[in-house]
């Protein structure tokens, strides 16, 4: 990361591009505190990134997202909504919910072992999901899922920006960014080179892949 | 429930999931019976019959040896993937991503390993106390609470092995705390022997610890000194506080050498 300075207001829903190794994943890391700023800070909702306090307010969706082979999906889920904070009555009932909401009633006594890359990126969002967390990080959360789980996973993530929810969304499908966000903000070599609300980069006429691809064309010349 | 308490019990009910906890389970069993055999012998020397009492106290005695040192070759294994696994099948993710800091990660999770092989360790050495109990009416007194000393050492061998395995491949890490505890136990046991009157004997002049052997993890020291609480022996080697104080201290500075480093690195 170099100089990366940007703010995400409450309630927006701001989206990450950039080439591969443009420093996205490592930004969304930061977030969560897996990775350590050399220099400067981050925060949220006024909280120092990383901290235990500051990752009670996050739903963290990870890049190549894994469960652990020997867990079923419900025991996945239950074991996040432990470290949510929430009671074991309650747990089971938003677990019922995010099951539901996610696309995976009926799969969520299979092992993960069983699960298919789809099948496991879902529970992964549902997993992002519980506690209803004021700030959802999610890193490439459609890789994997066919086009019915995308739509899926767009529905879901327009309902939770209707309740008010703030979302980091790093993706490389852009026509997806395109149908979701409000800003944009395209990263190479580790800095933010344009933030901008997506009618502003966006012009009439043009998609965000458009722009995209421009934005790397000019770079390259 | 507090996240130390409930990534320890998450510790526990994982590692009783593995196909190896079954493994470990039935090579227990069979060995339970295998030494339930010796209690039930009739033992004779030069054509004198030998005490069953006798017998089983000092069967007793080795098999608690036995059982204490298996112990640390089981609690090495069991942590030296602990780490890596956690990091390559996305179980870190699920604690560190909520609200779990890395310290309550790494303390609960040595602790559930650390509970998980005393407990087994303990029921082990339970087994044999009923043993002799069933067979002879005796009780081994100390027996059991040196079950509980011995967990010391445990916690050592889980401590050293995770730190390595920051490192080192796991099995390299698990290597290198069995070559630690095995040249403790080599160089301790030599020089306890030397301690006896017959080697004094032998050996003409004055028989004095090297330094490095005073600083060096006393695992087979202090081992020596639980078995004490069953022999009733004198445990004259070195100061049992000394011995006690040198492995707890191991302990937490390898814990605390392991969090500075763990929080440096990347998840």
């Amino acid at each position: 990361m170099d100089g990366v300075s940007y703010t995400v207001s409450k309630g927006e829903f701001f989206a990450l591009l950039g080439p591969n190794g443009a420093g996205k994943t490592t930004l969304v890391r930061m977030l969560l505190g897996f990775s350590r700023c050399t220099a400067g800070s981050i925060t949220i909702d006024g909280l120092l990134a990383g901290r235990s306090e500051s990752r009670k307010k996050v739903g963290y969706l990870a890049e190549l997202h894994r469960i652990p082979p020997y867990l079923s999906g419900a025991e996945y889920l239950m074991r996040h909504a432990a470290f949510c904070g929430l009671s074991d009555s309650r747990a089971k009932k938003e677990v019922g919910e995010i099951l539901e909401r996610v696309g995976m009633n009926g799969s969520e006594k299979k092992k993960a072992s069983q699960y298919s890359k789809g099948m496991t990126q879902r529970m992964g969002l549902g997993a992002a999901l519980l506690g209803n967390p004021e700030l959802l990080v999610l890193d490439e959360p459609v890789s994997g899922l066919d086009p019915t789980g995308i739509r899926d996973v767009r529905v879901i993530l327009e309902e939770f920006k209707k309740r008010g929810k703030t979302i980091v969304l790093n993706s490389h499908l852009l026509s997806e960014v395109e149908k979701l966000c409000d800003t944009v903000a395209i990263m190479n070599k580790g800095r933010i080179e344009i933030k901008d609300s997506l009618s502003h980069i966006v012009h009439a006429n043009e998609t965000l892949e458009d722009v995209f691809f421009r934005y790397l064309e000019d770079k390259n010349s | 429930m507090n996240n130390l308490i409930r990534i320890s019990v998450i510790t526990i009910k994982d590692q009783m999931r593995q196909k190896s906890f079954y493994l470990l389970l039935a090579m227990a069993v069979v060995f339970i019976l295998l030494i339930r055999g010796c209690y039930q012998g009739n033992y004779s020397v030069n054509g004198r019959q030998v005490e069953s009492v006798s017998v089983a106290w000092h069967v007793s005695l080795l098999v608690f040896h036995f059982i204490a040192a298996s112990m640390l070759l089981m609690a090495s294994m069991l942590s030296m993937g602990m780490f890596s696994r956690d990091r390559d099948d996305g179980a870190m993710v699920i604690f560190l991503s909520r609200s779990v800091d890395r310290w309550q990660y790494v303390l609960g999770r040595i602790a559930g390993i650390w509970i998980f092989t005393t407990t087994i360790m303990f029921i082990l050495h339970l087994a044999i106390f009923l043993i002799v109990l069933a067979n002879t009416g005796g009780m081994i007194t100390g027996y059991l609470t040196a079950s509980l000393l011995c967990s010391f050492n445990l916690l050592f061998a889980i401590v050293l092995t995770c730190f390595l395995s920051l490192f080192l491949p796991n099995v390299m890490a698990a290597i290198f705390t069995l070559g630690i505890i095995g040249i403790s136990f080599l160089s301790d046991g030599a020089y306890q022997a030397m301690q006896s009157e017959l080697i004094r004997q032998m050996i003409s002049g004055e028989n004095h610890a090297s330094f490095w052997r005073i600083l060096f993890p006393k695992v087979y020291m202090f081992q020596h000194y639980a078995s004490t609480l069953i022999t009733n022996n004198a445990f004259d080697c070195m100061s049992p506080t000394y011995v006690w104080g040198n492995i707890v201290f191991y302990s937490g500075a390898l814990f605390a050498a392991l969090l500075w480093c763990f929080y440096r690195s990347e998840i």
